[in-house]
């Protein structure tokens, strides 16, 4: 995980954060599937991969206490399965940063890769953010 | 078989009721606790009047619909690309579908485009979007 935050008004685009690894335990993909309702196929789900990055990004970007960031976009691209057990990287970046009047919308790049660096999944997720 | 899938196939429906306990434990396990999907009353004092459930809640179930009709298709050569229309909440029930467009051929490849959707109870939207499969050799 990312150790050191930085401040929602210093990112800026071309910020990359520090990539955040994460370890497909059998015991996290139950809970996840638990939590979605699904049934296990031998593979990590692809939407699980997608959350840890989401997860990191949202620990990454600290936001000031009271505010609240609003997922209004994903894009994803899946390259291969992933076995339970894996270990994944996420590389997350500031693609864009968009002030709209009260709004802003932050735009990220996510790109996760295997213990191989093999590229998994790829994707873009857009944030709404009341400023 | 992916032989079977045409233009026009129907995806779905799949259906889902969400809890604030299925938020919870979506957020144990996704680690993402921000306090509009968990903490009931910051929420309730937000704009948005109380919790909602996480936008990648609603695409785990547009991505198990997309898993259950290609398989590993959909892992290994899967593009999805939506837009969170409205937040689904506690107590709303699902439903989320889509169809196969159009199939494109590009030399020995061809490509399932897709579109999906996702309702709650009352018919509004709440997610929307667009699916691109690689199928392959004729396999789930």
């Amino acid at each position: 995980m990312p150790d050191k935050a930085i401040g929602y008004a210093e990112l800026a685009s071309g910020y990359k954060f520090p990539p955040a690894t994460f370890e497909l335990s059998a015991s996290f993909v139950s809970k996840y599937l638990r939590a979605v309702d699904g049934s296990g196929d031998g593979f990590v789900p692809p939407l699980a991969i997608t959350a840890c990055a989401i997860s990191a990004m949202t620990k990454a970007v600290p936001l000031p206490p009271g505010t609240i960031a609003i997922h209004a976009g994903q894009e994803l691209e899946f390259f291969r399965p992933v076995p339970i057990g894996a270990t994944i990287d996420c590389h997350i970046g500031v693609a864009q940063k968009i002030a709209r009047g009260k709004m802003s919308m932050l735009v990220l790049d996510i790109e996760i890769l295997d213990k191989g660096k093999e590229k998994v999944q790829s994707g873009r997720a857009t944030i709404a953010l009341p400023t | 078989m992916l032989t079977e899938i045409q233009e026009g196939k129907a995806l779905g429906p799949v259906v889902k009721h969400i809890t604030q306990e299925k938020i919870n434990l979506y957020a144990e396990a996704s680690g993402d606790f921000n306090p509009i999907h968990v903490d009931e009353s910051f929420a309730a004092k937000t704009p948005l009047g109380g919790t909602i459930a996480h936008g990648m809640l609603s695409l785990a179930y547009v991505s198990e619909m997309m898993t259950s009709v290609f398989g590993q298709s959909w892992l290994s050569g899967g593009k999805l690309r939506a837009k969170f229309k409205d937040s689904a909440r506690p107590g709303d029930t699902l439903t989320i579908a889509g169809s196969v467009l159009c199939i494109d051929k590009k030399s020995d490849v061809s490509y399932a485009n897709c579109n999906f959707e996702c309702h709650n109870q009352k018919g509004e939207t709440i997610v929307t979007g667009e699916a691109i499969v690689k199928l392959v050799n004729g396999k789930k």
